[in-house]
């Protein structure tokens, strides 16, 4: 009689951690889809960082049906270290992408980042060459770190973290542009647009780094700060990127490119296959794919140049060796 | 105070809001940190705004015994520790220092746990450290890090120097264990990574001046000696006002030259106006002070 309620109890406690956890697989894990039928992608030559940039940008966006006039718009671009080497979006091509959206009409446009290492937020800008830029400009710097922050339910749960802190700068802007470094990435194996946007969490509520999203995955909350603050624009620096040990340590490599894109995960699909790296095996651009944007090929529409081929695949460190395209 | 500080602590004392509390950059959101800072920066010069300011504290202060972030955010932090080194520096005699001592100490890295130990031990050694030396995370559920655990050891020395319990003790012990074992390979502090996947990070001005700050009254090691070096070193070429602020603090506690350095971050800084970040102003006014009040995070031996 005891075994048999021994068994009974234990078939029953069985059964109810199969059933929680089918239904937790079955739970919807995002409550958006901004997927659409088709995506534009631009990839233009750019051999280096020149004056020439704010022509050659603004060319790029017109290939775009981006309405921009009255909007206010948030450049978000990755200004990570004080470090030498590509470690940061260069602040000329940041500078010329505040210029172009101006000129095609925007009403505000703000520059912000909120580093994921460095406190002091100043020496990055200073180490980045930004302050520069920024002088005399009608373009605004705002701390992510540290600005104004608001309780923000997640649109998606990968993640498991339901609710973030985010900052109001953010929150409140029309359009989010994020303008990432092309750079292989220790933990993530790139850091691209989706990437780039764990810079608006800010580091006054979850430190330095924002170690909280590592706990919690860093490819699923990349996915659940992405579905709740959706990136409208993409600028990749891809002219000098990083490959190897990046994001810091990594050794510069000319790819000569900057990808303009309407669609984030269309984006990184087309960098990760410019740096000879196969996107659908990066967890966060594939799992995005899903929902966030278009991964496919066949609904990227690529408008200036040809989709070139990479020279030779990025270097990446050899925990990331499986993201190598096998026909590269 | 000279006229340059004097200055500076008025523009900071005006951007007091109107409940004793300082935003980060012109917002209503207080946050402790700039609150912290701001009312160290003030205190013995601005009474009225200094006592406005403890007073917020000690209100703001949770059930717990911890501080938030901000205000609005209801989950203490590692500002708890930077609270109770401002409650000390103006000697609060209300019982929320006692309170905020029993927080830090109920608080830890999650490596502390044996199970993430383990994995750090055995499975996950792409970091090198050794999750033995745990101190205490930026938040609740994260790890431990350099800044947060450095501000906490020198909150428990400052607070429990008189009479220090077996608990305080183990944890200040175990804090400075684990930033010896998250140094950089040739001295300095970054955030917690010292090598990662067998490559040595850099270390960052802001860490490496704080964590100094929690090991000055430990035995002068080889780290610590290079450590202080290199943020000398380092001091020279910046003009980021937060961090040559954090390099004049220490480097006054250890003793080395910053004289030079005050008489820099005082042309930086100008009248003050243009820094937005009140917690970065408030170092400022700490900094262009030093050596003329007390020191908010001197440890008395």
């Amino acid at each position: 009689m005891t075994n048999d309620r021994r068994r009974f109890l234990g078939a029953a406690a069985g059964a109810v951690v199969t059933t929680g956890a089918a239904v937790h697989q079955l739970r919807p894990k995002h409550f958006v889809n901004y997927r659409r039928p088709r995506s534009l992608v631009a990839v233009l030559t750019c051999d280096s960082y020149s004056e020439k940039i704010e022509e050659l940008l603004l060319d790029g966006l017109k290939l775009f049906s981006l309405d921009v006039r009255e909007k206010s718009v948030v450049l978000k671009p990755n200004l990570v270290e004080d470090l030498p080497g590509p470690v940061n979006t260069n602040p000329v091509l940041i500078g010329a992408a505040a210029r172009c959206f101006l000129r095609l009409g925007a009403s505000r446009v703000v520059i912000g980042e909120g580093p994921g290492h460095q406190r002091d937020t100043e020496l990055v800008l200073d180490a980045a060459g930004l302050q520069h830029v920024l002088r005399g400009s009608r373009v605004q710097f705002v701390d992510l770190n540290r600005d104004e922050v608001l309780t923000v339910r997640l649109k998606a749960h990968y993640s498991g973290l339901r609710e973030l802190w985010l900052p109001r700068a953010v929150l409140s802007s029309d359009m989010i542009v994020s303008m990432p470094k092309v750079k292989t990435h220790h933990w993530a194996g790139v850091t691209l647009s989706l990437k780039n946007m764990f810079g608006i969490v800010p580091g006054m509520k979850y430190g330095w780094p924002k170690n909280l999203l590592h706990w919690a995955g860093i490819h699923e909350s990349i996915l659940d700060i992405c579905a709740t603050v959706p990136i409208h624009f993409v600028i990749a620096d891809g002219i000098t990127a990083m490959e190897g040990n990046g994001p810091l340590q990594g050794s510069p490599r000319d790819l000569g490119k900057m990808v303009l894109a309407d669609d984030p995960v269309a984006a990184d699909a087309t960098c990760a296959r410019l740096m000879g790296l196969e996107p659908t095996r990066v967890k966060h651009i594939r799992m995005a794919g899903d929902f966030l944007g278009n991964l496919d090929e066949r609904a990227i529409e690529m408008v200036g140049d040809r989709m070139p081929e990479p020279s030779r695949p990025f270097a990446v460190l050899p925990v990331f060796s499986y993201l190598v395209r096998r026909s590269s | 105070m000279d006229t340059t500080a004097c200055g500076v602590a008025r523009i900071l004392a005006n951007r007091q809001l109107a409940w004793g509390g300082w935003s980060f950059t012109g917002s209503q959101q207080t946050s402790i940190e700039a609150t912290c800072l701001s009312a160290l920066g003030l205190a013995w010069h601005e009474e009225a705004s200094t006592a406005l300011a403890i007073r917020y504290l000690v209100d703001s202060q949770r059930a717990d015994g911890g501080w938030p972030a901000f205000a609005g955010d209801q989950e203490a932090c590692w500002t708890t520790s930077l609270a109770l080194c401002t409650l000390t520096a103006v000697n609060d005699a209300s019982d929320a220092r006692e309170r905020a001592l029993n927080w830090l100490l109920s608080q830890r890295g999650k490596e502390g746990h044996w199970f993430w130990r383990w994995k750090f031990k055995t499975v996950d050694r792409n970091v090198r450290f050794n999750p033995d030396k745990y101190g205490w995370p930026w938040c609740p559920g994260a790890g431990s890090w350099v800044i947060p655990t450095a501000f906490s050891v020198v909150a428990i020395k400052q607070f429990s120097v008189c009479s220090r319990s077996d608990e305080s003790e183990k944890r200040i012990q175990l804090g400075v264990e684990m930033l010896a074992d998250r140094a950089c390979v040739s001295g300095g502090w970054n955030s917690g990574n010292s090598v990662v996947y067998g490559v040595p990070l850099p270390p960052h001005v802001e860490a490496t001046a704080v964590a100094l700050l929690a090991l000055q009254d430990e035995p002068r090691s080889k780290i610590v000696h290079a450590s202080v070096n290199w943020l000398e070193s380092r001091a020279v070429e910046i003009d980021a006002v937060s961090s040559l602020s954090w390099c004049i603090l220490t480097l006054f506690v250890y003793q080395r030259r910053f004289e030079e350095l005050k008489r820099r971050l005082a042309a930086v800084v100008g009248d003050g106006s243009a820094i937005r970040n009140n917690a970065t102003l408030a170092t400022a006014v700490l900094a262009l002070r030093c050596g003329e009040m007390i020191h908010p995070f001197m440890v008395l031996q």
